[in-house]
């Protein structure tokens, strides 16, 4: 066994190899844009120069003069499309900017035009000779520009009901011992992933089918039919294989409903490629946010008083934002809590999800603000955590379904030798380099949507799971694979797994690291369906109850604890008794307390997770415990971060390999959050600098050294049938306030603004 | 800028990807729609189908293409070898990493006219018979991806690697993968990869 794949611990699946590895390491894996087309034609994008105004005409004689240009598609010819609200307010889409509607500009880097031409070459090339005339006006950039507005987003973000407050912070605070006051802040960033925001149509008569990278395939179907105005049932979205999201394809972008829109007035497939730069305007964001802490302390480190108000930049229509004081309010024991969120709009496009929406900024001023606490108070940062540490959160009083915090603190602490640090700030060297060691607790909420599924088992043990699903490199796959094989009792090499496209069963959009909890869940309940009617079949006189269902195995069922000692189903004999040769069945399956309306949205392409703080009489999170080692040189001030140790609790771990993977590489985008990752903005025109792979850093190998992730074994029976909270956003949470308290350790400067640089260190 | 609305013109958007191979030393070309007006001659024009013959991954590939194509293009969308992955285009994240007469290449800032005449190796070339390579099995038995896009450039990146004598050491190889993005951020795990591949891949 290699490091990649740890044995598992109580609670644990297989660390079976992705399903997915052969045909990934073989270039077979076919994304979005390696779909084969019929002679298509090439879409390349024309984006505003300005951020603010409109334009005022377009000459597109030299563009058209290209040798196969096709078509140029302007706001003065485009298409008619509906307009699509934002998710969060019954729609579809991550903005309600729409392009190509009029001659207004809402936002640098907006689409203007497309030009169609023959070739990839010289669709390019005629997009670069489309001349615009603009009027600009002054745009508002970000923070403190003249002409941004600021209100609170209680009242005018739909998801965001209310600032968590409980007891009387103010007279707490005034009367604490020991009192903190803080402010931190964290830049725009952009997911980047590697596979481009490419967007193929191709129609066969009335019927479309889009090739797109997404992260909620039914979603982006039911978008584009209201954009399109036609019937959903006509509309495809087919992405076996998504080259990353990281939250920036869950929602439905302007792009595709206009590339399927010039497919049908062309008649012809098309093809778009959008540019890296491109994809920084035409997609979301993860935007700019400012915070303010205030807590304040008995001398033994108990918390009385805790306020956040965090700021969020937004556009000027969309009232988005992350809120991540649901999760800042809850995290430890406290009597009097108060807190405010506000949305600030400029002149920008629409900002969305990005990995761990709510809790990178939001935990990195908390978790900041306990390490300065921790500071004043002369403790330990991990037993102020541990003094603070509760069952149920304070707002409401709910009970945790589980919390293994302190667990992942004590385990990592261990792992990574906490005990051998030297508590004053720059008492540790190694010669020229100064060492800093820095902690932060990690959760992140369980939530889980409607999902439904598809299951055939075949008398040979051949069986086929459908489910809408989405791989996009979290192993989605692999686990629908597993829960298959583990609850049919067939061999996993007979499991052929189907997902990624949207004329299989609903799954929820893959975000908020809900997937494998909601897919598991349904494939799970349909395949004790099949379990019942082999069941039934084979032992007519007995009646079904729940001992039954959950104990009759077929064929070899190792891995399921209510299967061992039951003998065995024979598979064969079972399908004789029957009649068939094939049993299939179809299920629908929700979380409880999921809305009445679940199935009807889930259907409509609509989203309806559950979980987190949301639950009606209990709370659930996954928690866990960063370590870091920096190293800041005293005399170029380079920041190199040698070491990353974390632990994590997160109910059960499907396959220990693929969950390692997502948490390490979690780790690694904490990492680069507090020391790489940032948006530039020019304020003078609102306009992103970096807006490529060489400028907007991200990690490479060489930044990377060594990461240890340990699985806790966890058991939680209360969040779905699977017992699973999700992982792909618990690691990335609170590695940012890790790095910073450790550079304070290193070098006595707390720095609250991120990312890090080495132009940042006085020292 | 002012407060006050002024009037910009902008010749080329400000995001214009210059192409290198013939751009600005173009006269005026007529449209398609006005086909049968006078054509300026066929060396000028870019857009004017040139032959290519590509050696990949040990065949002749004929190809009328634009002389501007990449190689990255070239066999993406002419070849339909897919397997190379186009993440920036600009050569900065390296997941169209290919083989070039065996060195890596980046094939998005590659044309294809200029690798006539070399052999060119891309991820689909790799495996023989059904049989792995080393290193593709060695990126499989370390998890050494997620989403799978960048693998085929860590592959064919992580075997030129070897073969140049950068997998020493594990300081050595992250140095010298480093042209390779992951934003999934698998790297401690393609280290490991490279580590177990190498041996096997010296011996040939």
């Amino acid at each position: 066994m290699t490091a990649a794949a740890p044995d598992p611990k109580m609670n644990m699946g297989q660390p079976v190899p992705r399903y997915d590895a052969v045909v990934k390491v073989t270039g077979r894996a076919t994304y979005a844009s390696d779909m084969p087309l019929s002679d298509p034609a090439y879409a390349f994008l024309v984006t505003s120069a300005i951020a603010k105004g409109r334009i005022d005409s377009l000459d597109l004689d030299e563009a058209r003069r290209v040798r196969g240009v096709i078509d140029i598609v302007t706001h003065e010819n485009a298409p008619r499309l509906k307009d699509s609200k934002l998710f969060s307010n019954g729609g579809y889409a991550g903005t309600t900017i729409q392009p190509l509607k009029s001659a207004d500009i809402a936002h640098d880097g907006q689409i203007i035009a497309v030009v169609v031409a023959e070739t990839y070459e010289s669709a390019r090339d005629a997009a670069n000779r489309v001349k615009v005339s603009y009027t600009a006006t002054t745009p508002s950039a970000t923070f403190d520009s003249p002409g941004t507005t600021i209100a609170a987003a209680k009242g005018q973000n739909a998801q965001f009901k209310e600032d968590p407050k409980v007891g009387d912070f103010a007279k707490a605070f005034d009367e604490a011992e020991v009192k903190l006051t803080a402010s931190y802040e964290t830049p725009t960033q952009h997911h980047n992933p590697m596979e481009l925001f490419s967007t193929s149509c191709a129609w066969m008569g009335d019927e479309l089918v889009i090739y797109e990278p997404s992260q909620f395939v039914h979603g982006l179907k039911h978008g584009v039919a209201e954009q399109l105005g036609i019937d959903a049932d006509k509309v495809r979205v087919v992405n076996p294989y998504v080259g990353g999201g990281f939250g920036s394809r869950g929602s439905m972008t302007p792009r595709t409903a206009i590339i399927a829109a010039i497919a049908k007035r062309l008649n012809r497939p098309v093809k778009l490629v959008p540019t890296r730069d491109q994809g920084f305007t035409i997609t979301t964001h993860r935007a700019e946010t400012r915070h303010e802490i205030k807590l304040g302390a008995r001398p033994d480190g108990k918390l009385v008083a805790l306020r956040h108000e965090g700021a969020e930049v937004s556009s000027r229509p969309d009232a988005y934002c992350v809120g991540g004081t649901k999760t800042t309010t809850r995290l430890y024991a406290c009597p009097n809590v108060d807190s405010l969120v506000s949305i600030v709009r400029a002149d920008r496009n629409t900002p969305g999800f990005m990995r761990s929406p709510p809790e990178v900024p939001y935990l990195f001023a908390l978790e900041s603000a306990m390490d300065e606490l921790a500071v004043k108070l002369n403790l330990d940062p991990v037993e102020l955590r541990r003094i603070n540490d509760t069952t149920n959160e304070p707002i409401g009083g709910k009970p945790y379904t589980s919390r293994s915090l302190m667990a992942c603190f004590d385990e990592a602490a261990k792992a990574f030798g906490w005990a051998q640090r030297s508590p004053q700030p720059k008492s540790m060297s190694d010669g020229d380099w100064l060492i800093g060691y820095g902690c932060a607790a990690t959760c992140y909420p369980t939530q889980m949507g409607p999902a439904a599924a598809r299951v055939r088992l075949q008398r040979d043990g051949r069986t086929r799971v459908e489910i809408a699903g989405h791989e996009i490199g979290t192993g989605a796959y692999t686990v629908i694979a597993q829960t298959a094989a583990e609850r049919l009792g067939v061999p996993l090499e007979k499991v052929a797994v189907f997902i990624g496209d949207s004329d299989l069963p609903p799954a929820p959009v893959a975000g908020g690291s809900n997937s494998t909890a909601s897919t598991c869940s349904v494939v799970t309940m349909v395949c004790d369906q099949i379990r019942q009617r082999l069941f039934k079949a084979v032992m007519p006189g007995q009646s079904l109850t729940d001992k039954a269902k959950a104990t009759v195995g077929i064929g070899q069922t190792p891995a399921t604890q209510a299967a061992k000692g039951d003998r065995p189903l024979d598979l064969e004999k079972a399908f004789d008794a029957l009649g068939v040769g094939v049993v299939e069945e179809y299920g629908e399956w929700k979380p409880e307390g999921a809305p009445l309306d679940s199935f009807r949205a889930m259907h409509s392409g609509q989203v309806r997770l559950v979980g987190g703080d949301q639950m009606k009489d209990q709370i659930a999170y996954a928690f866990g415990a960063e370590f870091v080692e920096v190293r800041v040189n005293r005399f170029t001030h380079e920041i190199r971060c040698p070491r990353l140790v974390g632990a994590f609790a997160a109910g059960r771990i499907m396959n220990p390999r693929t969950a390692r993977s997502q948490l390490m590489g979690g780790l690694i985008w904490g990492m680069s959050s507090a020391l790489l990752e940032a948006t530039e903005i020019d304020e003078r025109n609102a306009r992103y600098v970096n807006d490529n792979l060489a400028d907007y850093l991200v990690p490479v190998n060489a930044d990377v050294a060594n990461v240890e992730v340990i699985l806790l074994s966890e058991q939680d029976d209360r969040i779905n049938p699977v017992g699973v909270k999700g992982v792909g956003e618990l690691a990335n949470v609170g590695t940012n306030a890790a790095i910073c308290n450790a550079i304070y350790h290193a070098t006595g400067q707390r720095i609250r603004k991120l990312p890090v640089r080495l132009e940042n260190i006085e020292v | 800028m002012s407060d006050t609305p002024s009037s910009r013109q902008s010749a080329f958007d400000r995001r214009a990807f210059m192409v290198g191979a013939a751009g600005s030393a173009l006269v005026p070309i007529t449209a398609r729609a006005a086909a049968e007006e006078a054509r300026v001659p066929a060396a000028q024009d870019p857009a004017l189908p040139v032959d290519v013959t590509l050696r990949v991954n040990g065949k002749d590939k004929r190809l009328h293409i634009d002389a501007r194509t990449t190689v990255l293009d070239a066999l993406r969308d002419h070849l339909k070898l897919t397997g190379s992955k186009k993440g920036c285009d600009h050569g900065q994240c390296g997941a169209c990493t290919v083989l070039i007469d065996d060195r890596r290449v980046v094939s998005c800032l590659t044309l294809a006219l200029a690798a006539e005449g070399q052999e060119i190796t891309t991820i689909e070339g790799l495996a023989t018979d059904d049989r792995l390579h080393p290193m593709q099995q060695a990126f499989i038995d370390n998890d050494a991806f997620q989403c799978g896009y960048c693998t085929p450039g860590q592959i064919m990146s992580a075997i030129a690697c070897v073969k140049e004598g950068h997998a020493g050491s594990e300081a050595d190889i992250r140095e010298y993968m480093s042209g390779n993005i992951c934003r999934c951020a698998a790297y401690p795990n393609i280290v490991a990869a490279v580590k177990q591949a190498a041996p096997e891949i010296m011996k040939g």
